[in-house]
């Protein structure tokens, strides 16, 4: 620990001083009586003065919590030697803030004595978070000597996004060969009906559509469609953020990206992740529980990693895009790059669709007459980028203000109309 | 101060006013060096009308002492506390008590210093020479103490 003198001591000093010459110079000796308490002081406190031999620690409870939700911590704090004010401040992440309790303690320790001050903290975003930095100062009875110390042993925190409520997904337009909650345009064996034909031979008995059958003379069998799994790879613009306040198009995107992740994944759909920017992270597509935590964890790992190369999607792995997936994206659409990316991965005939994360409300025009004239360029500009990706087969789906599950529905729409105008 | 004349008393009452300006813009803005520069003007203010007084002894010097010593405390003690901390129930009732009694121990070792020095007042030049080395003591005593080495440690 350091030790360093309180203002006191100067001041006291000081005063001593003055005292001392001025009853010397008037010849007066009640100012070094009036100085003499301040020797006092000073005298017995510096020799009092002991290192107390603080340690202290924050230790959360939980190294995995939703955003929002509050995360219990202990800070216990102990001393060698008595105390008799230990002043403990815990420094937190920008992105953590305090739910219950104060970030600022002060106690008093007997020798030896250890002790547990609760402290409730709650991240206010999703992310991977250190938490442990702590920095003491202990002070004497007579406040003349601080010890000071900063503690650092860290605790890494990792808070998941708030799942967002999803009634219905996107239904890629393939279906792949395993089982899964997707009825599948082909036909096979499955639950849903599809058509009847000709009973020919090898067709199990069970299958004959007997009612048919009776009208057509002839023996009839139902067909039905299988229902099947689907590949779904989620693509993250990692370009660009857009943030004002506490509020981020890279957040939301993270959010929904988790909420669709779940989803797809209650349907034991295979999900991937590419999280497309400065830094390129991709995950293959897999399946169950163990899946939703690698996709979770590797998507709040997403940070804006400012570049100036031109990505395309020529790094991402072959592998990582399986054919007849669905290639989801999450984006602002204001980095040239993604939509890039988004237009190649269309010409390369992937399923592909938009989820537009709306940065619009955040962006206010400048006060200026040119200002106004940019934002309105850059709105049409965003109108003309929104109409190329239709124009492509792409849906879009801008979501602001409104609930994901009707950006979804709109998109959807939006495929099926499509579908019937190929058809 | 009613034992200066009127110019005296007016210079007084300045000198007064600029040193509780200085104490409140001390706790006010948190400037900590403000605070004894104010007990320094206060002192002096006592030392100018000491010194223009004919009294021999002036008995209230403890007092006197006792008052800067409070008014110093104080004023760091609202230093200390400008950031809030969740702090021990009972601490403030505490801190004011180790404050009074600190108050009330300076008022004691002033009155028995000022014993003593009207019991030997009278004895001559020794006891000056006495004084003035005894002063120059507690000052080298205070030098040496606060230029102690530091101790240090390890902090995490």
């Amino acid at each position: 620990m350091t030790r360093t003198g309180s203002p006191r001591i100067v001041g006291y000093a000081a005063l001593v001083a003055v005292g001392l010459l001025g009853a010397l110079a008037l010849r007066r000796p009640e100012l070094a009586v009036v100085a003499a308490p301040f020797a006092l002081v000073l005298a017995i406190g510096l020799r009092a003065a002991r290192d107390p031999g603080v340690s202290v620690e924050l230790a959360p409870s939980t190294d995995r919590a939703l955003e929002g939700t509050a995360i219990e911590t202990v800070l216990e704090a102990a001393a060698e030697r008595s105390v008799d004010r230990l002043e403990v401040l815990v420094e937190l992440p920008a992105e953590m803030d305090v739910a219950d309790g104060s970030r600022a303690h002060a106690v008093r320790l007997r020798a030896g004595e250890r002790r547990e001050l609760p402290l409730s903290v709650c991240c206010t975003r999703w992310g991977v978070f250190d938490v442990g930095r702590v920095e003491v100062r202990a002070r004497d009875a007579l406040r003349l000597v601080t010890w000071e110390a900063r503690f650092e042993q860290l605790h890494r925190v990792k808070a998941y996004p708030t799942p967002l409520t999803l009634q219905q997904l996107l239904a890629p337009l393939e279906t792949q060969a395993f089982s899964g909650s997707e009825v599948a345009r082909v036909k096979g064996e499955g639950v849903e009906y599809a058509d009847i034909r000709d009973f020919v031979a090898g067709d199990r008995v069970r299958s004959i559509n007997w009612r048919a059958s009776a009208r057509r003379q002839g023996l009839v069998v139902n067909e039905r469609h299988p229902e099947r799994n689907t590949d779904v790879v989620l693509f993250v613009d990692s370009f660009a953020d857009v943030r004002v306040g506490g509020v981020s198009v890279l957040d939301e995107a993270v959010r929904a990206a988790a909420a669709l992740a779940t989803r797809y994944l209650d349907r034991r759909d295979r999900v991937g992740l590419v999280g497309f920017g400065g830094v390129l992270r991709w995950l293959h597509p897999g399946m169950g529980t163990t899946q939703r935590y690698r996709l979770i964890e590797t998507m709040i790992e997403t940070g804006v990693e400012p570049t100036y190369t031109w990505r395309d999607v020529n790094l991402i792995p072959a592998r990582i895009l399986p054919p007849a997936s669905l290639v989801l994206g999450l984006s602002p659409l204001v980095d040239a790059r993604f939509v890039a990316a988004l237009e190649d991965l269309r010409a390369r005939r992937f399923d592909v669709a938009v989820v537009e994360v709306d940065p619009v409300p955040l962006v206010r025009p400048g006060p200026a007459q040119t200002d106004s004239l940019a934002h309105g360029l850059w709105l049409l500009e965003r109108e003309v980028v929104r109409a190329r990706l239709v124009a492509l087969g792409i849906g879009i789906g801008t979501w602001g203000d409104r609930d994901l599950d009707t950006v979804l529905e709109e998109v959807r729409t939006y495929r099926r109309y499509a579908r019937l105008a190929r058809a | 101060m009613t034992r200066g004349g009127d110019v005296f008393q007016e210079l007084g009452v300045r000198i007064g006013a600029v040193a509780f300006l200085a104490l409140v813009a001390g706790i006010v803005l948190g400037w900590t060096p403000l605070i004894p520069v104010s007990a320094a003007l206060a002192g002096g203010l006592y030392g100018a009308e000491l010194a223009i007084s004919d009294v021999p002894l002036d008995i209230a010097a403890p007092g006197v002492a006792a008052a800067l010593l409070l008014c110093a405390e104080l004023a760091y003690w609202s230093g200390e506390e400008r950031t809030r901390w969740l702090g021990d129930a009972g601490d403030g009732l505490r801190r004011t008590a180790v404050v009074a009694i600190l108050g009330a121990s300076a008022f004691f070792v002033a009155a028995i210093l000022l014993a003593l020095v009207d019991a030997v007042r009278t004895h001559g030049l020794v006891v000056d020479l006495l004084g003035a080395i005894a002063a120059a003591t507690v000052l080298a005593t205070v030098l040496a103490l606060s230029r102690a080495p530091r101790q240090s440690s390890s902090g995490s």
